[in-house]
């Protein structure tokens, strides 16, 4: 029934940071080496549509592979295909336009412009891309639409609540029509029912749209609906369960 | 663009407590320019309309023998066909008057004791035609027309020292142009007071026939031009200049810049110590804006990051920093400008009396002119300096590591 695109590739990766960026007591710091290991020859293949959620206990390596997949830092070892671009091999701009016009992000800590409406926070990813005004305003308006905060659109996000605030988050992530969302800990700071609320929201999203969804997290009780999950544990996959039958997208 | 400027408007005022400090700081600098350089504005105007109305005058005529030589007979290098030059001139455009003088030396005696003074000699009637301003402490000002006694006007510091006042007599001796000795006596008309205790101590002023008389020469040392406003100096100068051609003796003409080396002393100092204010204050204002734009900065790390996740251009986070600073910067310097301006309003209307500066006897007044230059000036000055000041945290800002300002705290 589903013909499956590859769309997201990480062969064998691994990130090392040096000793001096992180706290010195890390467990993952190897004996006699200067440096520490957050992701260690991980593998992952995520086709497009998909709606994936990477599990593990902190410091399991789950950020650190979002920010890879997404662009934000490069792999010590190994190759990242986004959307069949070796993103290892780009250059700092050619990932910044890579981030800019197919990644959207979704932040543990919302990380809204607070001096910026709801609607103005949306249009960001738009205005850096050069969309025009009239365009922004009708895309902007889809987007919180479909998030349900079309009436909050002129709040700044200091009078919204937390719910609201990763709403628009996901909104200002999907504006732009990216190929793929990352969201890294959407509801760590959401209580149970809105975590529940945000991950069903994103997972309409993904149905209704075909946005692929790949977003971590370490509450167990998030992973009951997800079709797909990767579990990590001291920057190693040692799982990737499946739901049979599901193909979103 | 709209929507970036949008941004940086309101991040200006994000932390108020931290903008309203720092437009104090810019608004202050500007301000604090503006007062100081309208004051020294008031000041340079005061000097110099003072030298030129306390009978420099605009523009001066000498022979060019007079800066060639020095004088071996009294006024040998003084204008002789005086008359026709005087009236060559008057008929020039912006000249209000033009009056002879005649500068000379000698000792003046009360009976008792004597002392040297610096003579002027003026045709009081030509003097008044050129509006300059005698300040007369006490009598009178000399006759427009000799009429028996010879009268004088001698300096407070003359008239102290030998003990005279008006109506009392004094006798004057100096060198004729033939070499001799000769002396006339005259009675005090009046005591000036210029402002300038050097001068006071040895001024004394009488008619130009009189001195005529005491120095044995129809010759005078010069002729001064008032103009009708010094504005013109340069417009009056040009025109005179080919009138004064085929006369008997080669005449110049000098400009009252030319002649005022107080005024130009005065000038170049103040002028040093403003653009030092000028440095203190762009450090100042480029010091404080730097600790505030890198505490701006830092606390707007993740939102930074946030951005440069998003894939915003690292050149746009700089341009969003610079932006800032400007509207702080155009903030600071429209405080500013308000500021000093009312101020100085305020400062004008209340008539600020200071001590008498040193060398002169008369208090002054702390004015301050409102100088349009002077608001450019230190507008751009705390502009450039805020601009200067948002260079390094803004590339600092552009710099950052997005996954380390993801994860600021």
């Amino acid at each position: 029934m589903c013909a499956p695109q590859e769309l997201v590739n990480v062969a064998a990766v691994s990130r090392r940071f040096p000793l001096d960026a992180i706290a010195l007591d890390n467990p993952h710091q190897h004996k006699n080496s200067n440096f520490v290991s957050a992701l260690n020859n991980a593998n992952l293949r995520v086709n497009a549509g998909e709606f994936l959620a990477i599990a593990g206990p902190s410091g399991s390596g789950k950020s650190t592979l979002l920010n890879l997949i997404g662009c934000i830092d490069k792999p010590t070892e190994g190759h990242i295909v986004v959307g069949g671009v070796d993103t290892s091999e780009l250059t700092p701009k050619a990932m910044t336009t890579l981030r800019r016009e197919k990644i959207g992000f979704v932040f543990q800590t919302f990380n809204l412009i607070p001096v910026f409406t709801a609607a103005e926070n949306v249009e960001f990813p738009l205005l850096i891309r050069g969309v025009g005004s009239r365009e922004r305003r009708m895309r902007v308006a889809e987007a919180l639409d479909s998030v349900g905060l079309s009436a909050r659109a002129n709040q700044r996000p200091d009078l919204l609540s937390g719910g609201e605030r990763q709403r628009v988050a996901v909104a200002r992530a999907i504006v732009h029509r990216p190929t793929l969302v990352l969201a890294d800990e959407p509801t760590a700071n959401l209580d149970t029912n809105n975590a529940t609320q945000l991950i069903d929201l994103m997972q309409d999203l993904n149905v209704r749209l075909g946005l692929t969804f790949i977003f971590s997290t370490h509450d167990a009780r998030l992973l009951d609906h997800t079709p797909r999950i990767v579990r990590l544990t001291d920057g190693q996959v040692i799982s990737d369960t499946h739901a049979v039958g599901v193909c979103h997208g | 663009m709209g929507k970036f400027l949008l941004l940086a408007f309101r991040n200006v005022f994000r932390n108020r407590r931290r903008t309203i400090m720092t437009l104090l700081m810019v608004g202050g600098g500007v301000t604090g320019l503006l007062l100081v350089g309208g004051f020294f504005a008031y000041m340079y105007s005061g000097t110099r309309e003072g030298a030129i109305n306390n009978g420099l005058g605009h523009i001066q005529i000498f022979t060019a023998e007079h800066f060639a030589r020095d004088e071996v007979r009294v006024l040998d290098t003084g204008i002789q066909n005086w008359r026709q030059v005087a009236a060559a001139v008057k008929t020039g455009r912006h000249i209000r008057g033009v009056a002879p003088r005649i500068d000379f030396n000698g000792m003046l005696s009360n009976g008792v004791k004597s002392s040297i003074f610096m003579g002027s000699a003026v045709d009081p009637v030509e003097e008044k035609s050129l509006g300059f301003v005698t300040h007369i402490s006490a009598g009178k000002n000399l006759a427009d027309k000799p009429s028996g006694e010879i009268e004088a006007l001698v300096g407070a510091g003359v008239a102290e020292s030998m003990n005279v006042k008006p109506g009392d007599g004094l006798t004057l001796l100096a060198v004729t142009s033939d070499g001799a000795l000769n002396g006339i006596d005259v009675q005090v008309a009046g005591i000036v007071n210029t402002g300038i205790k050097e001068y006071d101590d040895h001024y004394v002023r009488i008619d130009l026939s009189s001195a005529q008389r005491l120095l044995q020469s129809d010759r005078i040392t010069n002729l001064v031009v008032g103009l009708d406003a010094t504005e013109n100096t340069d417009r009056a100068y040009g025109e005179l200049a080919p009138r004064l051609h085929g006369q008997t003796q080669k005449l110049v003409l000098r400009k009252w810049i030319d002649l005022a080396t107080w005024y130009k002393q005065v000038r170049s100092l103040f002028n040093t110590i403003y653009i030092f204010i000028g440095i203190i204050v762009f450090f100042m204002v480029l010091m404080s804006s730097v600790n505030t734009m890198l505490m701006t900065m830092f606390e707007r790390t993740r939102e930074i990051g946030t951005m440069l996740a998003m894939g915003t251009p690292r050149m746009w986070i700089i341009t969003l920093f610079m932006l800032e600073a400007l509207l702080l910067a155009l903030l600071g310097a429209a405080v500013g400008l308000a500021a000093g301006n009312l101020l100085g309003i305020l400062i004008n209307a209340v008539d600020v009396r200071l001590p008498p500066p040193p060398g002169s006897t008369e208090a002054m007044s702390f004015h301050v002119f409102h100088v349009p230059i002077i608001m450019i000036g230190s507008s751009l000055l705390v502009i450039v300096s805020l601009m200067l000041a948002s260079i390094l945290p803004a590339i600092r800002a552009s710099r950052m590591q997005i996954a380390e300002a993801l994860a600021h705290v």
